[in-house]
């Protein structure tokens, strides 16, 4: 049995929405979601646009705070990593790199110690001293995900992150996701691509209509989760 | 909290490098821009108006800067939170960086403004004196006041979004009772208590204090403001800190 690394029991959230001066309705984004992230795995959270999957990942980082349920962390550090945190697009990409782990939690010194493999990874080579508004929106995506790869939180929570770039750095950057899954990193990762989650899912999330409709094997959770989809079409 | 100061300072030096990069002058409006108001003030009080006081000009700017600090700032972080929007929805930051990083992105720049009014008193025949140290206290006194208001506006806004048109008005309100274009001397001895209550009249008059008159401050005053000062910021960073989820919700929800 693994030890567990985050704990979540019937979360809920819901946002105000305001209608008028005194007037406003709650918008229920997740309404039952129970659930253990174990550590070492490599969970997938599925589900359709707008179903809540970014929301669940904001209140796994602590940044969120859920109306109802219980969540309890087990780990010191949680972070989510998303493609553009803090990108100024007047800085270079070099500045935008520490500024992002700064951001992320990680000091100074980590930050600059990571620099040199970044900058290697974004294969940006002298452009990483230039503008990031310089950049083309590949560019953008390698520095992006070069960021979010090197640093090393306890638990890892991705939001759509692969699929960026040419296809030759789509390639490069799955394989260092998956090395990073194969070694003892904790991951969330939220995607609507099947197959991607498929090949590096050890278990499944399904969210829909904000609750949990099944939790369990990578296999078993995506055939159901498409069965129900090509049913509802 | 080590972190969130090399947080804060690499994050004000990549604002401040990023406001210069969008300019031709880059860093030179820093002096520029001072020198420019500077410019205007002189011209018309003392080449237009030849002076209705003696050193009027001296005397205003000894005001003016002060007060364009406070106002700048102020202005500024009233709605900081709020454009910490997309960073809040990512990560975990203190949500008193967002004040912070204006704060002190202004100070950088009202540094060199006072180095700046230094130049133009000795340029106007003002001779240095012992007396212009107590500016280094002056300029810390000022800075936890302009902390703390700050601060306290910031903390406030995302509950009151109409707060915004408040401060304005309340700037201006200020503006007008803070001695800038007139000695305390015109206030009725017996409304004075009233207007030295505002910190800022308190705080100019102790600037011309100092930098014209050759005296040294009233340094109970400035020790109460500064006191006063410290506390309202420890309490709002206390809250911000206390309620930083909550922050998030609200800011994601109006």
């Amino acid at each position: 049995m693994q030890a567990t690394a985050i704990s979540v029991q019937n979360l809920g959230i819901s946002y105000r929405k305001r209608l008028s001066l005194r007037r406003s309705e709650p918008h229920v984004v997740l309404s039952d979601v129970s659930f253990d992230l174990l550590k070492g795995e490599t969970l997938g959270i599925i589900g359709r646009n707008g179903a809540g999957k970014s929301t669940l990942l904001r209140i796994l980082a602590g940044i969120l705070k859920p109306n109802r349920g219980k969540i309890a962390w087990q780990v010191q550090t949680v972070s989510l990593l998303s493609l553009n945190l803090g990108l100024d697009p007047n800085l270079s990409g070099v500045d935008n790199a520490i500024l992002s782990a700064l951001l992320l939690g990680f000091d100074r010194r980590q930050a600059e110690q990571s620099l040199p493999e970044i900058i290697e990874f974004s294969e940006l080579g002298k452009a990483a001293y230039e503008p990031v508004r310089t950049y083309s929106s590949g560019m953008n995506a390698r520095l992006g995900f070069s960021i979010a790869i090197y640093l090393q939180p306890d638990v890892l929570l991705i939001d759509e992150i692969l699929g960026v770039g040419d296809v030759e750095f789509q390639k490069k950057s799955s394989q260092a996701l998956q090395k990073k899954i194969y070694s003892d990193q904790t991951v969330v990762l939220v995607s609507h691509n099947a197959t991607q989650v498929e090949s590096l899912c050890d278990r499944v999330v399904w969210i829909e209509d904000g609750k949990a409709m099944a939790v369990g094997v990578t296999g078993e959770v995506l055939e159901q989760y498409e069965k129900c989809i090509l049913g509802k079409r | 909290m080590k972190k969130f100061w090399q947080l804060l300072f690499f994050k004000v030096k990549c604002r401040l490098k990023s406001e210069a990069s969008t300019s031709y002058l880059n860093y030179g409006w820093w002096v520029v821009e001072p020198i420019l108001h500077m410019a205007a003030f002189y011209f018309v009080f003392a080449v237009l108006m030849n002076g209705g006081t003696e050193n009027f000009v001296v005397f205003l700017l000894c005001g003016l800067i002060p007060w364009l600090w406070f106002n700048k700032s102020v202005s500024n972080a009233t709605a900081s939170i709020r454009g910490g929007y997309s960073i809040m929805m990512q990560t975990r930051v203190p949500i008193s960086l967002f004040p912070a990083e204006i704060v002190t992105q202004d100070l950088v720049k009202q540094l060199l403004v006072f180095v700046l009014l230094l130049l133009f008193l000795l340029a106007y025949g003002t001779t240095p004196n012992i007396h212009w140290l107590a500016l280094i206290p002056l300029i810390l006194v000022q800075l936890a006041l302009v902390l703390a208001v700050s601060f306290l506006v910031a903390m406030l806004e995302p509950f009151l979004p109409d707060l915004r048109y408040l401060v304005q008005t309340g700037l201006m309100l200020m503006m007008f009772g803070s001695g800038i274009f007139y000695t305390y001397d015109l206030i009725l001895p017996e409304h004075r208590g009233m207007f030295f209550l505002n910190p800022m009249a308190n705080l100019i008059k102790n600037y011309r204090e100092v930098l014209m008159y050759q005296h040294w401050p009233d340094w109970i005053a400035l020790a109460n403001i500064f006191l006063f000062s410290i506390v309202v910021l420890g309490l709002c960073v206390l809250f911000l800190q206390k309620q930083r989820t909550t922050y998030v919700r609200l800011v994601l929800e109006t």
